[in-house]
């Protein structure tokens, strides 16, 4: 499987991988232009609507030094092992946790059960919002691309 | 080839049929429940509110029996397990062999010692698909419902039924909503959305008495004000029992629940219980894990199952979200720190500088990490000033050769 691996020594907070994550799960319907494009485009972001999350956080460790947060897509997930819906699924192939937003009963015992605090609830607290490793772009995960210290790199485990 | 056998579909019994499969692709793995198709119980609000149909709250596919190849021997119930022959009786005098077996039967509603209580065909519990279908029915006939229990059970069914024009009576014997996951502000939170679609709480009173019709359905319920309250049907929603029966009658040893040891074996020879039937906690996780380590068990990987952190919930009625971890309730020598906004509400209970509770109305985002601080003792000490805003971050630490993270602690 791949994972995200983080070396937190090269982050410099800059939160473009933050910004590239909310651009490539933001609700396109009513833009215009190509979907892969607008994603990319850090431009068309909309940072005055609430439902543009971001899946990952950067957190300072008050020293200068900063810890990027991101989903591991766990060999055990937490939040698939206490799904009682059965939204979130580890996939053996692929290994990542995906989730199936149409069974969701929006619970949150994933919020609860994830030992790392990644996953968040949406505004309209009908669905829960994590990494799904931007299956829709070709090119990979939004945030490793935006990185510009490779503090962040898609590897094979 | 080995033949295992598990009694009951719910979250410990699917999960450990799944696990079976995944570690024994050869071997025959037979599931017999009572219940006609799987259902997730944490959902039967959805099913009871007409948002989704059955099928919409099975949480596994439709396949899942098929694919996995699995026996599924559906709405049939257990009535006793020969633990020396080894066999399992089931339905119309059926009876099958098994070398391993997996009791996961659950856990059933409760009904007090009230009197009529007990025998009227009115009063429902709220467990199964079953009970949400005979609600269903009732509904059809008449509207007016009398829920006994304000937790997440009553509160699953009120929701539902609120929302289908059910005039709504839910009594209480604790004086707040969600006694065990609340403190008082937060159930003065949840009361106000129900009473805003129409429920009426009656808390700190109990049920005593009831007035019956000639069929002996349930007409008035008696209230220990000496109220009476007109009522078509009764939803029970004071508590569970773990369903131990047919351990009872098998001669395995169960109290009030179907004792296990750490690898989840009962006292008979490869005999194994998971989920709430082994009373060791009542939450859907939990149930899972119990499945799981079962299952691993039953399929000769050494796995010794730890007991569970049962003080655990999170809640999620008409958007107002909360999570509720610890005990709130235990605050004696303790620091209770409270932080309040207009959209959120927050309060941890420290005590000899560890979290023992942890309450979270509002925006619940990233807040996994206050279960794991409590269920394992961590640390917390001078971090009382930002004990809202913790992070992963503070505890952080990277596993180099897979990338998972560790706590530092």
């Amino acid at each position: 499987m791949k994972r995200i691996f983080i070396d937190p020594a090269k982050c410099d907070g800059c939160k473009s991988c933050t910004l590239a994550c909310m651009a490539s799960h933001q609700d396109m319907a009513h833009r215009q232009g190509s979907l892969t494009e607008l994603r990319q485009a850090i431009y068309a972001l909309d940072l005055t609507d609430p439902a543009t999350q971001s899946r990952n956080r950067i957190v300072s460790d008050g020293e200068g030094g900063y810890r990027p947060l991101f989903c591991r897509h766990c060999d055990i997930p937490d939040c698939a092992g206490a799904c009682m819906s059965g939204a979130l699924q580890k996939n053996m192939e692929t290994g990542l946790v995906e989730y199936n937003a149409d069974k969701c009963a929006a619970c949150y015992m994933c919020v609860m059960n994830c030992r790392y605090g990644v996953p968040a609830i949406s505004p309209d607290r009908k669905r829960m919002v994590k990494c799904d490793f931007c299956q829709h772009l070709e090119e990979g995960p939004a945030c490793v691309r935006a990185c510009p210290k490779k503090a962040i790199e898609v590897r094979e485990v | 080839m080995e033949r295992f056998v598990i009694i009951g579909a719910g979250a410990a019994g699917i999960t450990a049929a799944q696990v079976l499969r995944e570690f024994r692709e050869e071997d025959v793995i037979t599931v017999i429940s009572t219940d006609e198709q799987v259902h997730s119980r944490c959902m039967l609000h959805k099913y009871l509110g007409h948002q989704r149909d059955a099928q919409g709250i099975n949480f596994v596919g439709a396949d899942f029996f098929e694919k996995n190849n699995i026996y599924h021997l559906a709405g049939q119930s257990v009535s006793k397990i020969d633990t020396q022959a080894k066999t399992v009786s089931y339905g119309d005098g059926y009876s099958t062999p098994y070398d391993k077996l997996l009791i996961a039967t659950g856990a059933g509603f409760f009904i007090p010692p009230i009197p009529h209580f007990r025998e009227a065909p009115n009063v429902f519990g709220f467990r199964d698909l079953s009970d949400a279908l005979k609600i269903d029915d009732a509904f059809a006939k008449g509207k007016r419902v009398f829920i006994v229990g304000s937790g997440l059970v009553g509160l699953d069914a009120a929701s539902a039924l609120c929302e289908r024009g059910a005039e709504i009576t839910i009594a209480e014997m604790a004086p707040r909503v969600m006694p065990l996951q609340t403190d008082d502000y937060a159930a003065s939170v949840y009361q106000k959305v129900f009473e805003e679609r129409g429920c009426r709480f009656l808390l700190g009173i109990g049920a005593t008495d009831a007035v019956v019709d000639g069929e002996g359905n349930i007409t008035e319920v008696i209230l220990s004000t000496g109220e009476h309250v007109p009522c078509d049907f009764i939803i029970m929603a004071a508590g569970v029992r773990p369903r131990i029966q047919i351990a009872l009658d098998s001669g395995i040893t169960a109290e009030r629940a179907i004792q296990v040891d750490d690898h989840l074996r009962t006292s008979a020879p490869d005999v194994y219980a998971a989920g709430d039937c082994t009373g060791l906690s009542g939450v859907w996780p939990d149930a899972m894990a119990q499945g799981k380590a079962a299952a691993l068990n039953m399929a000769g990987v050494d796995e010794v199952y730890e007991k569970p952190y049962p003080f655990k919930n999170t809640s999620n009625f008409f958007g107002v979200t909360m999570l509720s971890v610890g005990r709130l309730d235990l605050t004696d020598g303790a620091e209770i720190l409270v932080h309040k906004t207009p959209k959120e509400y927050k309060k941890a209970i420290i005590k000899d500088g560890k979290l023992t509770g942890y309450l979270s109305l509002g925006d619940i985002s990233n807040s996994g990490l206050y279960l794991h601080l409590i269920k394992n003792g961590i640390d917390v000490r001078g971090k009382e000033d930002r004990i809202f805003r913790l992070t992963f971050a503070d505890f952080y630490g990277i596993n180099e050769k897979n990338g998972e993270y560790v706590y530092t602690v």
